[in-house]
């Protein structure tokens, strides 16, 4: 389960999310909908850890814990785990390597056995098989010369492999066509559980006809301003974010 | 004239980034001392893989000077007035070394040393030599490398510097490389305070090529400076410089190489590239490419970067579990693994690779 209190958020001394609360229950999907500039990409850097944001208030506990207090791969350890709207290229770290070291520290952080060399190929073959990737993709250095599509398969290769208990999705339709954004979905689809949860930063419906959500909440002015079930998605889609966001400075006036 | 009168110093154009004579400060009195020796071969440890060839000898006298053709001949001579120690090896006509060749420097406290090397590799030879700098202590080691590659010859030299933090290393090498030859050179610093790998490389005859290599990995206050010149005196030859710099702290690195196309050297292939990561403000990196052409028919040109790490690959890499010292690591790999993979030999890339890892976790 995750929980997010009043948490409140600065880049170079503005701020960018004022007070946001959300809680997620284990198993559930939740979609973050919003404009842009509202603070959705904020949202997940922040619980991810990356510098150069400022948590000024709040808290973000991961079943009991609060992350905020820890660093990027003490959070991924701890079970978070963010898909990244751009996913970076790093020429000469190989893929295998890198899944290799990343799987380690995060299950020798979690007091897990590590994986030998045969181990890791098996787990990384099948799960490759299941995304429809290719065995060479492997062999190429981390999101180098992949396209868009590609890029977004290896996140969720990442993530069925890292095992995570909550998955922040941030922006993962974009850039894709609509078969890219069918296997990426269902990669997503296969790997819901009981026991794990999800957050879908998305800026157009579209993406939830493919990963349906449990909840909609709609993020503007860096707080979650309006809450409700998937028709929610829907009617956003129709109306645009205007008549909320009027609604909501009405109400806030 | 005594050596610390003699020493190159920054006023000269090849040693304006690099001062030695400060760096020597602490040497002084060694120095002085005329009674100072190598001592001698008990630290120069040549376990042969093949069965103690009769084609490597020990520098038993003074040797002659040489006729190196050098454009700072300070160090040079420094070498020539000191005692002599060293070794000569000559591999005869077509000889092929199957295993390569080890060749262990081990400095100790207050010395100073200046050994010399003579490989002679007659035609159609071909060596694979690996040269390992270590020691403990403050010494100054100041060494002669002189490689005469006969026609058709192949040298692969690789030099693992890594010497006591506290020494000083400089080394002059002069490879003349005839008809067809090829030197093949890699060189790893990790070691010394100050060290100056110093390479000059003469193309001499058609078809002469040689491929020079470096990784430097400079921390604390250290410096390394690479200093390359290469002479292209023939018509089709071939060269390239391609080197990767590390520093970090308030270490300095500095790369100075030059390429001489001389008139008669057309369809002259030169290339050379020298990339450098910064990993921290207060770390230094002097590049200096020069370019000298006198033939008019020619590929040469040459690229250079530096840069810091990539932020953005790092909160990847940590984002996926990875500790930010190994996500650092990984990426210095990469960074370097683009001069280490042009390692063919297996063995001599894995040790290579276990000295980088060494220096990575004490960074």
């Amino acid at each position: 389960m995750i929980k997010i209190e009043n948490l409140k958020a600065e880049i170079d001394g503005t701020e960018i999310l004022k007070g946001l609360d959300l809680t997620i229950n284990n198993g559930e999907v939740h979609a973050v909908m919003g404009p842009n500039g509202a603070g959705k990409s904020t949202l997940s850097y922040v619980l991810a850890g990356r510098d150069g944001y400022e948590v000024t208030a709040g808290s973000a506990e991961l079943d009991g814990e609060n992350i905020l207090e820890m660093e990027a791969e003490e959070r991924a350890a701890a079970g978070l785990f963010l898909a990244f709207q751009y996913p970076v290229e790093i020429p000469g770290v190989q893929m295998t390597t890198f899944l290799k070291t990343a799987l380690n520290a995060v299950r020798q952080a979690r007091g897990e056995e590590e994986l030998d060399a045969i181990g890791l190929l098996k787990l990384m073959k099948s799960t490759c098989k299941n995304l429809g990737i290719s065995d060479e993709m492997m062999k190429r250095a981390v999101n180098v010369g992949f396209s868009g599509g590609e890029k977004k398969r290896n996140e969720v290769l990442q993530m069925a492999m890292l095992e995570p208990k909550f998955a922040v999705l941030d922006e993962t339709d974009s850039g894709l066509d609509i078969d890219a954004l069918r296997i990426v979905a269902d990669g997503v689809n296969a790997l819901r559980a009981k026991e794990r949860s999800f957050l879908v930063i998305t800026h157009y419906q579209r993406l939830l006809d493919y990963i349906k959500p449990d909840y909609v909440h709609v993020l503007a002015d860096g707080k979650i301003i309006k809450s409700g079930g998937p028709e929610l998605a829907h009617e956003l889609e129709e109306k645009g974010y205007a008549e909320i966001l009027s609604t909501y400075e009405k109400e806030a006036a | 004239m005594t050596l610390m009168k003699s020493l190159p110093t920054q006023k000269l154009e090849r040693w304006k980034y690099t001062n030695l004579p400060a760096r020597l400060k602490k040497f002084e009195r060694e120095i002085a001392t005329a009674e100072i020796t190598f001592d001698g071969l008990n630290d120069l440890i040549m376990p042969y893989t093949n069965d103690n060839p009769d084609w490597v000898n020990e520098i038993t006298s003074r040797s002659p000077a040489g006729e190196a053709q050098y454009k700072d001949m300070a160090l040079w001579t420094a070498a020539n007035d000191a005692p002599q120690d060293g070794y000569i090896i000559d591999v005869p006509v077509n000889y092929q070394t199957g295993k390569p060749l080890t060749m262990i420097m081990t400095g100790g406290n207050a010395e100073q040393v200046s050994p010399r090397f003579i490989i002679r590799l007659a035609r159609g030879a071909e060596l694979t030599l690996i040269e390992h700098q270590t020691g403990e202590g403050a010494y100054w080691n100041n060494a002669v490398m002189q490689i005469e590659i006969g026609d058709g010859a192949i040298f692969n030299h690789y030099r693992f510097q890594d010497n006591s933090h506290d020494a000083v290393m400089t080394v002059n090498t002069h490879a003349q490389i005839a008809r067809n030859g090829q030197y093949n050179a890699f060189t790893l610093t990790t070691g010394a305070s100050m060290s100056r790998n110093q390479i000059h490389a003469d193309l001499k005859g058609e078809g002469a090529a040689c491929y020079l290599n470096g990784v430097n990995l400079l921390d604390g206050k250290r410096l390394g400076d690479t200093t390359i010149t290469v002479e292209h005196q023939a018509p089709h030859c071939e060269s390239r410089q391609d080197y990767r710099s590390v520093v970090g702290d308030q270490a300095t690195g500095v790369f100075q190489g030059k390429v001489h196309v001389h008139q008669i050297a057309q369809q002259t292939d030169g290339y050379q590239l020298s990339n450098s990561l910064l990993l921290s403000q207060q770390a230094t990196m002097n590049t200096k490419p020069e370019l000298e052409i006198y033939a008019d028919d020619v590929k040469c040109s040459h690229g250079t970067t530096s840069g810091m790490l990539d932020k953005d690959a790092l909160f990847y890499l940590q984002a996926r579990g990875i500790p930010k010292a190994q996500a650092r690591a990984l990426l210095i790999q990469a960074f370097i693994s683009e001069v280490t993979e042009q390692i063919t030999h297996d063995d001599i890339r894995e040790q290579a690779t276990a000295i980088i890892e060494k220096w990575l976790t004490a960074l």
